[in-house]
């Protein structure tokens, strides 16, 4: 490891540390709306903005760096680990400031993303993203959106004043499982990320419900339709009735909230701790567990501590480490988006994780969306009358999503909906035609027979499903002798 | 366009024989007869109260959006959904069982959807205190993205200008944004002010490119979100 900070350029720095920071998923600017004012640069949006989009197709929405990559952690899936002979810069507060300011106000971003490696220990690590926040927010008056990631093992006074000078807050998971976690990341551990994420949630409600809003936070949109869903269960919510007594003692916390902020300056701002909620991210491929585990797991980060998001990031191997699949590996980006699918299916679609995975089958079948799979399994309650069905079955047919449940919903209090409407609606109706009938009619012949639909829709989903594995690395040529044992001579 | 429909409305001649069309027109037809309607600032406002007070302002709101449109028939449609309204209430752009209103819904969720394109491709250069753009959309989203950029930098100097349609919104520091129409010198010259390019510029740049995960390269993906055509002014692919 070498150290050539002295000599660097803002641009070579940009260059290290924004390289360094691509393997952080989260870059969405959503979930808070707040107005300009005057003397101050910015405004939030609650649907987020993406300003541009990378050759890797993923959206540009933030200035995604780390403050610096230079890391006393040894963390075996991380490109900046301690025992990698890697380029190591360090922005300074002012450098990351000035970039924020000046790109925003170019329209190039919607706001900053900042985390970094463990410089000397966490706290000193948190109280220098602490520094930099407040005088983005106190001396360039700066209005947008920021997203923080706090170290894990930084003290908590730390972490609420990064709550309150950031818009949402994360603490990574990275692996679903202690024990897979143990494997990879020796240096953490998942209390030190637990601990944190259960203070973030107690201070996010506590600040809610001082302002008169439900500790929880909203799930507005078709949430607000459905009767039963992840968010609206009795059990695993925050102040319900169910004893979490030995979940905080395995936590080793009594009374998890916040006292103080490490300013006191901090308080005086006058802003919401994290009004945009946590998130966290997991790794995807680089350890044993299953698409269960991790669906599970995050079933219960979502219902449990109330976040906001959870990420999913396909490994790309960048080490070469016995513990982790080996360099040159694809990149899983099929079961990335199933998971993807399958956590949307939780946050709006009113599933649980019991209800789209089969008891012999701890994966997900990645031939068609699992929305698709559930409705295979369950043919017996189709086909649906789109004139009567109710809002939580209508959303559970394929090709139909919350925006098509609500035009429909709105629109047949006026008059009977028919195929060609629903077209207009933006019904997806090459998955839809299988499972609806319009006015007591299908679109066409169809059987209500498993094998008959599993095979359109697969052929339906392939040329999605060859698109997605083959980007990247894994097209090539078919060749004769290879690929059909065609011997020569 | 509501002098238009308040013309339409009084002609006498019947909704159904009546086609509302923008000028230029492009193909005449044979038997039709053709009558320009100059704009009048009180039947403008007529029409605007009536459709305030019997309708809704909700769908004054919706049918000025949808106006911002490129399509040939969005004041044709404009008007029958008018009189739909006028005659329905205020749910009418719920009953999408009219043919009318779809189409309505079409146009303007494609307008929605090119005005908030623009809301985030569109890039600012700095030229002294005043940051510029420039956009070429193909419908009028200026007159949307007035308000958005007057609140997300309300104490910045800015201008951004339609080049298709020469409209420009200009916002001085701590005040009320007001639009013009520019005339072909002001564009000529204004147009000059794209080429400053500054450092930040540069470093944009650099971040654009490194952000990019080589093993996850998808152009495809990239082209689908971010079209060619909205490229034009994105200084990150020039």
């Amino acid at each position: 490891m070498y150290n050539i900070a002295a000599e660097q350029s803002i641009e070579e720095k940009l260059n290290i540390l924004s390289d360094a920071a691509k393997y952080d998923v989260a870059c969405t600017s959503s979930g808070v709306s707040r107005r300009g004012k005057k003397g101050y640069l910015g405004n939030s949006v609650a649907a987020g903005v993406c300003h541009s989009f990378a050759a890797d197709g993923r959206c540009i929405s933030l200035l995604k760096i780390l403050m610096s990559n230079a890391c006393v952690y040894d963390c075996k899936y991380c490109k900046n680990r301690v025992s990698n002979d890697v380029p190591r810069a360090t922005f300074t507060p002012d450098e990351i400031c000035t970039l924020t300011i000046e790109f925003y106000k170019r329209n190039y971003i919607e706001g900053l993303f900042l985390s970094s490696g463990v410089i000397r220990n966490p706290d000193y690590t948190m109280e220098k993203i602490c520094e930099t926040l407040r005088l983005l927010r106190t001396r360039y008056m700066f209005n947008g959106y920021i997203h923080v990631k706090t170290i894990p093992g930084a003290s908590s006074e730390l972490i609420y004043s990064a709550g309150l000078l950031a818009d949402r807050i994360s603490v990574n998971m990275e692996m679903p499982t202690q024990e897979s976690l143990q494997n990879v990341a020796p240096n953490k551990s998942m209390q030190s990320i637990l601990v944190p994420m259960n203070q973030i949630t107690d201070t996010i409600a506590a600040h809610r419900l001082a302002q008169g809003k439900q500790a929880r936070m909203e799930r507005n949109g078709i949430n607000d339709y459905l009767v039963d869903t992840i968010w609206n269960r009795a059990d695993g919510r925050i102040g319900c009735d169910k004893d979490y007594s030995e979940t905080n003692k395995m936590l080793s916390v009594s009374d998890s909230s916040f006292k103080y902020p490490a300013e006191q300056k901090d308080l005086k701002l006058k802003r919401d701790f994290a009004p945009g909620g946590q998130s966290t991210q997991m790794i995807i491929g680089a350890g044993n567990e299953t698409d269960y585990q991790i669906i599970k797991t995050s079933q219960a980060l979502y219902q449990r501590f109330d976040l906001k998001r959870v990420f999913y990031s396909g490994y790309i191997p960048v080490n070469d480490d016995a513990a982790l699949p080996a360099i040159g590996t694809p990149v899983p980006l099929l079961r990335e988006h199933r998971l993807y699918q399958t956590d949307w299916l939780l946050r709006f679609y009113g599933f649980d994780t019991e209800e789209l995975f089969t008891k012999d089958n701890p994966f997900l079948d990645y031939r068609v969306d699992p929305k698709c799979n559930w409705a295979l399994r369950h043919l017996e309650q189709f086909p649906v009358e789109i004139n009567t069905a109710s809002a939580d079955m209508l959303l559970r047919v394929p090709g139909i999503g919350p925006n098509s449940v609500k035009r429909i919903l709105e629109c047949r209090r006026y008059g009977s909906i028919n195929f060609a409407m629903l077209k207009k609606m933006r019904v997806v109706l090459k998955r839809a035609q299988y499972f609806i009938t319009c006015n007591g009619s299908m679109l066409g012949t169809k059987l209500i027979d498993y094998d008959y639909i599993a095979s359109r829709l697969i052929a339906e989903d392939r040329e999605e499903v060859y698109a997605i594995t083959d980007s990247g690395t894994c097209a090539r040529q078919m060749n004769l002798f290879t690929d059909f044992n065609l011997a020569t001579g | 366009m509501l002098t238009c429909i308040y013309e339409a409305f009084n002609s006498g001649m019947g909704h159904k024989n009546i086609k509302l069309m923008l000028e230029p027109i492009r193909e005449y037809t044979l038997f039709d007869e053709y009558v320009h309607v100059n704009g009048d600032v009180d039947k403008a406002e007529k029409v605007r109260k009536s459709v305030i007070s019997k309708i809704s302002p909700h769908v004054y709101h919706e049918m000025c959006i949808t106006a911002m449109a490129y399509e040939e028939d969005v004041l044709d449609n404009i008007y029958h959904v008018l009189i739909l309204g006028f005659s329905l209430g205020e749910n009418v752009l719920n009953m999408m069982q009219y043919r009318d209103i779809m189409r309505n819904h079409e146009i303007r969720l494609r307008v929605g959807r090119e005005a908030n394109r623009f809301r985030e491709v569109i890039r600012f250069h700095q030229v002294g205190d005043v940051y510029i753009a420039h956009i070429e959309p193909k419908s009028r989203v200026a007159e949307y993205l007035g308000p958005v950029f007057a609140d997300r930098m309300p104490s910045c100097n800015f201008i951004i200008v339609d080049d298709v349609h020469r409209d420009a919104v200009i916002h001085p520091a701590d005040e009320a944004f007001y639009m013009m129409k520019l005339t072909e010198d002001e564009l000529t010259s204004i147009l000059e002010t794209e080429k400053a390019n500054d450092e930040y510029t540069d470093l944009w740049k650099v971040f654009f490119e490194t952000i990019a995960i080589k093993e996850r390269t998808n152009s495809k993906c990239q082209n689908n979100l971010f079209p060619m055509w909205t490229r034009t002014h994105a200084v990150e692919f020039n």
